[in-house]
């Protein structure tokens, strides 16, 4: 068994590219994620009439916006944010109240109209609001609040990737075959190959925590050691769920076109999307997605700061997921060897 | 170590891809499946391996009844594609499955040594395989059956797709290994390759047509050509005289 794991291991090291696609990929992806979602500093662009009230310009002005004050009444605010593209909020005073026209509904926009609110609350402090939040600050980027996701997110893409390829290649070349017509027990083969991949995983585990907490700086409230070992259950299912989808490809180009059914669905339902708000109840679905259950006990250390008490029915979950696939794997090598 | 298939039938589903074959490959001799492509003769080593069990009848190695886990320890087997870890090297390759048999590691390294030696390739020892030669990698792979010294051997089509100077070096090797007393079958379904062994089993669409030592088998046809016997057989099960042992 420790004969195989070892193998194993020697394997994917001779093999670069699977070490990088482990090891290196993850943190490339996370980089690059904590760059698109992390603080930005964009300075919004808005734009009033001449004829705004002094204390109103003042109060925006201090604001961090780019002002500009157009000399014309703008009569169709609509087709003023088309001629001008650069502007991203059109924001009108008149008698009847305020009138506030965005572009579009997105971040810019909404940055826009934040900038417009804290200008008002400051000019009348009795519809100031503070906003404070359980979890998590306001000053949070999404990279903060939604990164745990891609943490379990990638562990499990690329230990599945690395895993189903592998085990796709045993079976094609003919070396699972002859593994069986030795006196290898079937189970034998499933745990050394997991037990294998288990190293890697460990590895990829702590690499790519501590390069998100302690480098790209994510916030962690809670204890590191309980997300590793989320990871590594997590992984560990990957390695068996891999090797199961590998029965039903006969090559590697198969492994990736099962993906849209093995794991996208897994990425709408790993927290991405709030459940809450999925309609017709699919949200229950997620109780079927290995990432949902990794995804799920890491927000609750990282995000909650909660300890093993809160994640115990999500560890239970991939435990589970990891028995089953592992009884489904044992039981496909009868393929080769009915005993 | 004697193989004895009696009335062995395998049906995989509905259909029958065995059908009632009895022969016994006798102790230190090589065996010869003969047969065309799909005639059965990968699924009858199988069957004797005991990696898959007979729907009705029985198999013994010696005197055990297959499948059977322990015996897998006596039987090597080479498979028809090379079956090997591309990204070792050829010693780590013999590493493992010598390690999966469970040798001693003193007894492994020395039998390693020896098996180099057999298939000529202790110079390319530490190369990973992909970088082999098909000839290499089919002589890995027979080092690998042979590494852990097994009293039978099977040999599926061990020299499809290989150059004739090659196969005459491949076939000098079956003899050496069977000189140590080793019973080998052999699946080929190049007739040519008949004279090579002791005896030859020939199947035809899962049925046994013939069982006889070589020299026989020869002197039954006119030509001196294997090849008349199946064409006799396909004759015959098309009159429908189906599954009737020739002669």
């Amino acid at each position: 068994m420790n004969h195989l794991a070892k193998r194993v291991i020697r394997q994917t090291l001779n093999d670069k590219r699977s070490v990088m696609m482990i090891l290196i990929a993850p943190l490339l992806l996370l980089t690059l994620i904590y760059l698109l979602l992390g603080d930005t500093d964009y300075v919004p662009v808005i734009v009033i009439e001449e004829a705004t009230p002094q204390n109103l310009v003042t109060a925006l002005n201090k604001q961090d916006i780019e002002l500009i004050q157009e000399k014309q009444t703008i009569t169709s605010p609509k087709t003023y944010l088309t001629d001008n593209e650069h502007v991203d909020a059109v924001f009108l005073y008149s008698d009847n109240g305020f009138d506030m026209t965005l572009r579009e509904p997105s971040t810019k926009s909404s940055t826009a109209a934040k900038e417009i609110q804290a200008a008002l609350s400051s000019i009348n402090p009795a519809s100031k609001m503070e906003t404070s939040y359980v979890h998590g600050s306001t000053d949070q980027s999404t990279f903060d609040s939604l990164g745990y996701v891609f943490l379990s997110l990638f562990s499990f893409f690329m230990v599945f990737v690395i895993s189903a390829m592998a085990f796709v290649k045993e079976r094609s070349e003919g070396t699972l075959e002859r593994l069986l017509m030795t006196p290898i027990k079937r189970s034998e083969v499933i745990l050394g190959y997991t037990m294998g991949y288990s190293v890697f995983a460990i590895a990829q585990a702590i690499l790519i925590v501590l390069y998100t907490v302690y480098i790209l700086q994510m916030s962690s409230n809670g204890n590191i050691f309980l997300v590793l070992l989320v990871l590594l259950l997590l992984a560990t299912t990957a390695v068996l769920f891999g090797a199961t989808i590998s029965v039903f490809a006969s090559s590697a180009l198969q492994v990736v076109q099962l993906i849209p059914f093995t794991i996208i669905p897994q990425v709408f339902f790993s927290g991405l999307i709030s459940l809450d708000l999925i309609p017709y109840h699919l949200g229950n679905l997620s109780y079927i997605m290995p990432i949902f259950y990794g995804a799920s006990a890491i927000k609750e250390i990282m995000v909650y700061g909660n300890g093993f008490d809160a994640i115990w029915g999500y560890l239970s979950g991939l435990l589970l997921y990891i028995l089953v696939l592992y009884t489904i794997n044992v039981r496909a090598l009868k393929k080769f060897r009915n005993a | 170590m004697k193989i004895r298939v009696a009335g062995t039938t395998k049906s995989f589903g509905q259909t029958e891809v065995i059908r009632h074959i009895d022969f016994t490959v006798m102790s230190g001799e090589i065996c010869c499946l003969l047969g065309p492509s799909g005639s059965g003769k990968t699924t009858l080593i199988r069957l004797m391996i005991g990696a898959i069990a007979p729907s009705t009848g029985t198999i013994h190695i010696g005197d055990t009844l297959m499948p059977n886990m322990t015996l897998l320890n006596e039987i090597g087997f080479m498979p028809q594609n090379n079956a090997l870890y591309e990204d070792l090297t050829a010693e780590d390759n013999l590493l493992f499955f010598g390690s999966v048999y469970k040798l001693e590691k003193s007894v492994l390294k020395q039998r390693i040594e020896e098996v180099l030696k057999i298939v000529d390739l202790t110079a390319h020892r530490q190369k990973r395989v992909h970088v082999f030669s098909g000839g290499m990698k089919k002589r890995l792979s027979l080092a690998i059956a042979i590494l852990h010294q097994p009293k039978v051997l099977f040999l599926d089509e061990p020299t499809v797709g290989i150059d004739p100077v090659l196969r005459r070096e491949i076939w000098h090797q079956f003899h050496r290994i069977k000189q140590a007393g080793t019973t080998i079958v052999v699946s080929t379904h190049v007739m040519d390759e008949v004279i090579e062994c002791d005896r030859a089993a020939l199947i035809y669409e899962g049925t046994l047509i013939e069982y006889d030592t070589v020299d026989n088998l020869l002197a039954k046809t006119q030509t001196g050509r294997v090849e008349e016997l199946f064409i006799l057989a396909s004759d015959q099960l098309k009159e429908g005289t189906t599954h009737e042992p020739l002669s």
